[in-house]
């Protein structure tokens, strides 16, 4: 049976999925840098050897995400909202129904809608301001003195949340630090940031896609102070993708393997 | 000429001006070369396409006048709701002036306020500029009033030119046709006393067979178009259907004609730029004007085709002939306000099941996979009808995807992202 490897190239991080089987064997994720065909070279070169296998073994590769053109180790690229929407199949939890997925990005906050069969019926996205995304989690984070893997459990601690009504990064950086000069305990700081994010995420919604379950996706999907956040905005369960940093790269390696063991171009990848 | 405005009231040009002269002019001519050659870039281009683009590029590359147009007494119009066949009933032709100039919006940027859309504001930045011939050398500006923005663009346009402010309906009854009869009957007395001549039975019934050789040529097209998909690209179409703005219509209507007999004579399969595999989108929405046409562009260089155009640049203004049922007059002047108004699907009409009735006769009609909704900033009336419009799409299992923009080009690699994936969706779907 062949390996399949689906490259997510997103603004900040390079992920990769290497599935076998429909199962995902595992997942790695690195700072994309400046050279991004390098890392995701490297990645590669890191399966094959983990793992005991050599490039013959891979079936196909597909590449994702921004800076998905210019991975040459890839054999093909899809779009980010095609890849998470296959990823789906394999991350979401058991007995979840395809409906919506939110999918929190580096820079980019989307709503992907999905039909009974996890074909996409349509989309909206966030990508002219970084409102709303992982980059506004980790500026926060930074002005209050902790590290994004620590965001979401302090603002569950909360008992009353700030209010944070500022739309864009740079006014909501501004608003946080003057809640820091007022004193303002830095859990109730962060709840308020996440119901703000809530907010204008759902904002984006469209009001007559009511059918299935929501799914999030995405780094911020890892925040569970902002899953709380989402359940309490949306007044719905809200469920959580397995592996949701590597949902893109997953769906990239899904999309793959459906492609099937095409003779594959060696070029670029030196084993 | 600069300084003839009320910027400097000055007669004679000043070094600074002169400069911003040569500065626009270049950037202008730069933006539109630009577009015409990834017009070009698209490839199989019937050979009949060539005396369009050329008049495209003589008024926005040359910036000079069509050959067609020297000599002749020039009306601008703003609109398909002002009723061509008047013009050349009173000698003269027009010239329809809305505009998709990023070079001129960032001129008229900062006269009009920031919500207001940027179509008017590049008319505004032509007007004030003064540098471009065609809008220079218009005798009268016929504005219809189709929404806020049209209704104080007339009123801005009228410090440098003669505007005539033509009243559109809100609604489509027989009241608001008698209303628009007379709103045509003023129009033609400003027309005759614009250019010195006389509007007679003569006259009239000539520039209704004029524009109706136009309208048959196109319907030739359209027929072709419908029977044979992905004849064309559909932004070669746009580029025909622009051209029409700038042309005399008897002068487009041959240039038509050519188009439809190399048509024609290709017979099925040759040199038809769609493939099976490429989605076929439609657009629809807010005014798509050249060298503003980065939607249709992408949509086809991203792997899709153009399939059917909506919007008020594309067939609408011309697929309609003036029925006339009494040959009287007056029972022309009822036929051309009939024909402006009933079967218009703008957006100014508070009704506008019209609009909806024409979409969906177009997805049926050009086998239409996906629509694309394109919304200019501040273009609020298009934007107000979007929610119905995906409403009925959704219904017929068509996918909508909105597309906001406006006139410059710093957001096309967001519009590239929506509309890859949109492309893709539909790939998928198939």
């Amino acid at each position: 049976m062949k390996y399949y490897i689906g490259l997510d190239g997103g603004s900040t991080y390079l992920k990769a999925a290497l599935i076998r089987g429909n199962e995902v064997v595992e997942t790695e994720v690195r700072s994309t840098g400046i050279d991004n065909n390098g890392t995701a070279q490297k990645m590669v070169e890191g399966f094959c050897q983990r793992h005991g296998f050599s490039a013959r073994d891979i079936g196909c590769i597909f590449a994702t995400g921004y800076s998905r053109k210019v991975l040459d180790v890839a054999d093909d690229d899809i779009s980010e909202i095609t890849a998470h929407a296959y990823g789906v199949r394999l991350t979401a939890p058991k007995g979840y129904r395809p409906g919506m997925i939110i999918d929190i990005g580096g820079q980019d906050s989307k709503i992907i809608y999905l039909d009974r069969d996890y074909a996409v019926k349509n989309f909206s996205m966030n990508d002219k301001c970084a409102a709303g995304t992982g980059k506004f989690m980790e500026v926060i984070a930074q002005i209050l003195e902790t590290t994004i893997d620590q965001v979401g459990p302090l603002s569950l601690e909360s008992k009353s949340p700030c209010d944070i009504n500022s739309t864009c990064v740079v006014f909501a950086q501004s608003e946080v630090i003057s809640l820091v000069a007022r004193r303002y305990d830095r859990r109730d700081i962060l709840c308020g940031m996440h119901q703000s994010m809530a907010k204008r995420i759902v904002k984006m919604m469209k009001k007559n896609e009511k059918e299935g379950d929501i799914l999030m996706t995405g780094g911020g999907a890892l925040n569970i102070g902002l899953h709380a956040a989402f359940e309490e905005e949306l007044m719905r369960d809200v469920y959580v993708a397995g592996w949701p940093q590597f949902n893109g790269a997953i769906g990239a390696a899904l999309i793959a393997s459906g492609r099937g063991d095409r003779h594959r171009v060696q070029a670029g990848l030196g084993l | 000429m600069m300084g003839t405005g009320r910027k400097t009231g000055k007669t004679g040009k000043s070094g600074i001006e002169e400069r911003f002269a040569s500065r626009f002019l270049a950037k202008q001519e730069k933006t539109s070369a630009k577009y015409l050659r990834r017009v070009e870039e698209l490839g199989e281009m019937p050979e009949a396409l060539a005396p369009f683009l050329d008049t495209l590029r003589r008024v926005y590359v040359d910036m000079a006048l069509p050959d067609a147009l020297r000599g002749k007494t020039l009306i601008g119009t703003y609109c398909v709701m002002a009723p061509q066949e008047l013009v050349y009933a009173a000698g003269a032709v027009p010239v329809k002036l809305c505009s998709g100039n990023y070079t001129a919006f960032s001129v008229g940027d900062g006269n009009a306020p920031r919500d207001a859309c940027p179509l008017v504001k590049a008319v505004e930045g032509f007007c004030e500029t003064g540098l471009m011939p065609i809008y220079r050398d218009c005798a009268l500006m016929a504005v219809p009033i189709t929404c806020d923005c049209k209704k104080k663009i007339a009123g801005m346009l009228a410090a440098r030119s003669r505007v005539f402010p033509l009243q559109v309906p809100a609604g489509r009854d027989d009241g608001d046709i008698t209303q628009y009869v007379e709103e045509l009957y003023r129009f033609a007395g400003i027309l005759e006393d614009v250019t010195g001549s006389e509007i007679s039975w003569e006259t009239l019934a000539s520039g209704m067979r004029q524009v109706g050789r136009a309208q048959y040529e196109l319907s030739r097209f359209l027929a072709w178009k419908k029977a044979r998909h992905g004849l064309m690209w559909g932004t070669h179409i746009l580029a025909v259907m622009h051209a029409a703005s700038y042309l005399p219509a008897d002068v487009w209507a041959s240039s038509m004609r050519r188009l439809n007999d190399e048509l024609e004579a290709k017979g099925e399969g040759s040199g038809r730029p769609a493939s099976r595999k490429r989605p076929r989108l439609m657009i629809t929405g807010s005014p798509v004007i050249f060298p503003n046409i980065k939607v249709p562009l992408l949509i086809e260089e991203l792997g899709g085709i153009l399939a059917a155009d909506e919007t008020c640049m594309g067939e609408r203004g011309m697929s309609d002939p003036a029925v006339v049922v009494d040959e009287s007059f007056d029972g022309m002047m009822r036929a051309l306000a009939n024909r402006a108004v009933r079967p218009c699907s703008c957006p100014t009409f508070a009704d506008n099941t019209e609009r909806i009735y024409r979409i969906r006769q177009m997805v049926r009609d050009y086998d239409v996979q996906g629509v694309v909704y394109h919304v200019l900033r501040g273009c609020l009336v298009y934007d107000f009808e979007y929610q119905l419009v995906e409403e009925v799409l959704g219904e017929m299992g068509i996918p909508v995807i909105r597309l906001e923009s406006d006139y410059n080009e710093e957001d096309v690699e967001q519009l590239k992202i929506r509309l890859e994936a949109f492309i893709e969706l539909i790939k998928f779907r198939a």
